[in-house]
């Protein structure tokens, strides 16, 4: 037993590497043998976790990756507890139905981030994903708990058709941002294209943002603005086309 | 043993189990958490007739608050599981949930049992409310006229003690009321105690039940009243015409006794002659703080 299990790259992939299996619950679980011979698909085709992957201690729930993941899928998926660092980019689809646990990734993220699997209707249902970098499209995409932050940019359809949960965005915000969402937070600090079933409510400093945000300073060690933490923000609900309980929270100013 | 010329009596304080939650209230400025819980810790100074017992803790700044913001933090005492919960429903909601600016948190979040406080105060909301879990900690967001009341679902509870004490016996009122003043100022913002009386001093203490009216709770303690010291059994050493009482409260006992300790060191002032406690022989309560081992340093 170790206090992480350390994955670094040893042979770069050529095609998608779908690490859909790779969780630090499942980690915990196994000793570094067995970690190394889990399965993985790489281009489409069969492959174990070893043949990628040097394997550095054994049954920890936190584990950390390194090198360019860039084309690695899915890292994340489903995990249920325990925390995951990836030390550079990473590819799209991390922590994809995830129901528990913490993800970090230093780096930038693909599409889909904390979304939900292929004809799934529902994305993440709880556990924390901090994105120190920038996002792709669809990041929170109909996450029914949990948080997604991007310290960076996010791309299109952020929050898309959330039915809960909260999506932090520090950077610029894309289009479609929230578009469907029945209920759920996008918190944008920046920049966010709103679409038009968005409707005005009101400017206010709303209590729980500056709580999230400290949280996010403090416990998460993220580099938040005393002007986000302690500003005012224009509360937008939406999506009106749908449930409309949701919000679009745009810092307005200090 | 004799602190300062006061004589500190060879007696103890008897205390009781009590169930405790620590509030913690946070606004914009420390002014508004304090009318919260003043308001909050208002009427409950003793389970008697108020039942429960409230008062502040300390004063938090706001790098030791949850939000950041100045704080207060409350501990509010009942006697049993039932009513703790019921209690904080109901002042909370109106005294907390009232006052602008201010949030609401748990300040016992290690403690297992919880009471779904904010969760029974979010119908307020209409079904307009809604939640958020940071850090793992479900936070109710109620829609209000000012903008939102954020409250915690769940407030820990844990078995604290109610009823520690200890008597200022002195020559004159003023002698008594200067030392309780001292006493209070030394015990103010010690952690995990709360005096809940007005100023943290009684004047009133009181003996268990009447002699002469059946639903009387509690009458007035004749044998440490001045007045009735020729007509009735007296606990009044000679030169004593007033007695004060201070009542302390806490989440242990050795809370509790670390307060005593500074309170009483505190007490022992001019015109002041004995320090003595009430109890009831050692038979009701399970906590006993023998004063004499208290000022000795001795864990009790």
């Amino acid at each position: 037993m170790s206090d992480v299990v350390v994955l670094s790259l040893r042979t770069a992939p050529v095609g998608a590497l779908e690490l859909a299996g790779v969780t630090p619950d499942r980690l915990a679980q196994l000793p570094q043998r067995e970690i190394a011979a889990l399965p993985v698909r790489h281009a489409g085709r069969a492959a174990a976790l070893g043949d990628f992957f040097t394997v550095k201690g054994e049954r920890a729930a936190r584990v950390r990756l390194e090198g360019d993941l860039r084309l690695a899928e899915g890292m994340g998926a489903g995990m249920m507890g325990g925390e995951l660092v990836v030390e550079g980019h990473a590819g799209r689809d991390v922590g994809v139905a995830m129901t528990g646990g913490a993800i970090e990734v230093r780096g930038d993220v693909g599409d889909n981030t904390g979304g939900a699997r292929p004809g799934a209707a529902r994305g993440m249902v709880g556990g924390e994903i901090v994105i120190r970098g920038n996002a792709g499209e669809d990041a929170g995409a109909g996450m029914r708990r949990g948080l997604v932050v991007v310290t960076g940019n996010a791309g299109r359809g952020t929050g898309r058709g959330m039915i809960a949960g909260t999506a932090v965005v520090f950077g610029q915000t894309g289009p479609d941002a929230g578009r469907w969402t029945k209920r759920g937070s996008i918190v944008a600090c920046g920049p966010v294209a709103r679409p038009a079933t968005f409707r005005y409510a009101c400017t206010y400093r709303p209590p729980h943002v500056r709580l999230l945000l400290l949280y996010l300073r403090e416990r998460r060690g993220l580099d938040v603005a005393d002007r986000w933490i302690t500003g005012r923000y224009d509360r937008y609900s939406g999506d009106l086309a749908e449930l409309g309980k949701g919000e679009m929270l745009q810092w307005a100013g200090e | 043993m004799i602190i300062n010329g006061v004589t500190i009596e060879d007696t103890f304080a008897e205390a009781f189990t009590m169930r405790v939650a620590r509030i913690v209230i946070t606004g914009k400025t420390a002014r508004w958490a304090r009318e919260a819980a003043l308001k909050l810790t208002g009427f409950a100074t003793s389970v008697i007739g108020c039942k429960c017992e409230a008062g502040i803790e300390r004063e938090l700044t706001a790098s030791e608050t949850p939000d950041g913001r100045p704080g207060v933090s409350v501990l509010f005492l009942t006697m049993d599981k039932e009513s703790l919960p019921q209690q904080l429903i109901v002042r909370l909601g109106q005294t907390v949930l009232t006052c602008p600016t201010t949030a609401c948190f748990d300040g016992l979040p290690a403690a297992p049992d919880r009471l779904a406080v904010g969760k029974a105060l979010r119908v307020f909301g209409d079904g307009f409310q809604g939640s958020k879990v940071i850090g793992g900690r479900r936070y109710w967001r109620v829609p209000v006229m000012e903008g939102e009341f954020l409250i915690e679902e769940t407030f820990g509870m844990q078995k604290g003690v109610g009823g520690g004490n200890f008597l200022i016996l002195a020559e004159h009122p003023d002698a008594a009321l200067a030392a309780a003043e001292a006493a209070v100022l030394a015990m103010t913002n010690l952690p995990g105690v709360i005096l809940p009386f007005p100023g943290g001093v009684v004047r009133s203490g009181s003996k268990v039940g009447s002699k002469r009216y059946k639903n009387m709770l509690a009458t007035t303690n004749e044998a440490f009243s001045p007045t009735l010291r020729a007509i009735a059994p007296s606990a009044l050493p000679e030169g004593v015409n007033s007695v004060l009482e201070i009542v302390l409260d806490g989440t242990d006992a050795p809370s509790i006794e670390a307060a005593m300790r500074v309170g009483i060191r505190a007490a022992c002032l001019g015109g002041v002659r004995s320090i003595s406690a009430g109890n009831y022989g050692g038979k009701l309560g399970p906590h006993h703080f023998p004063l004499r081992k208290i000022m000795s340093g001795v864990t009790a």
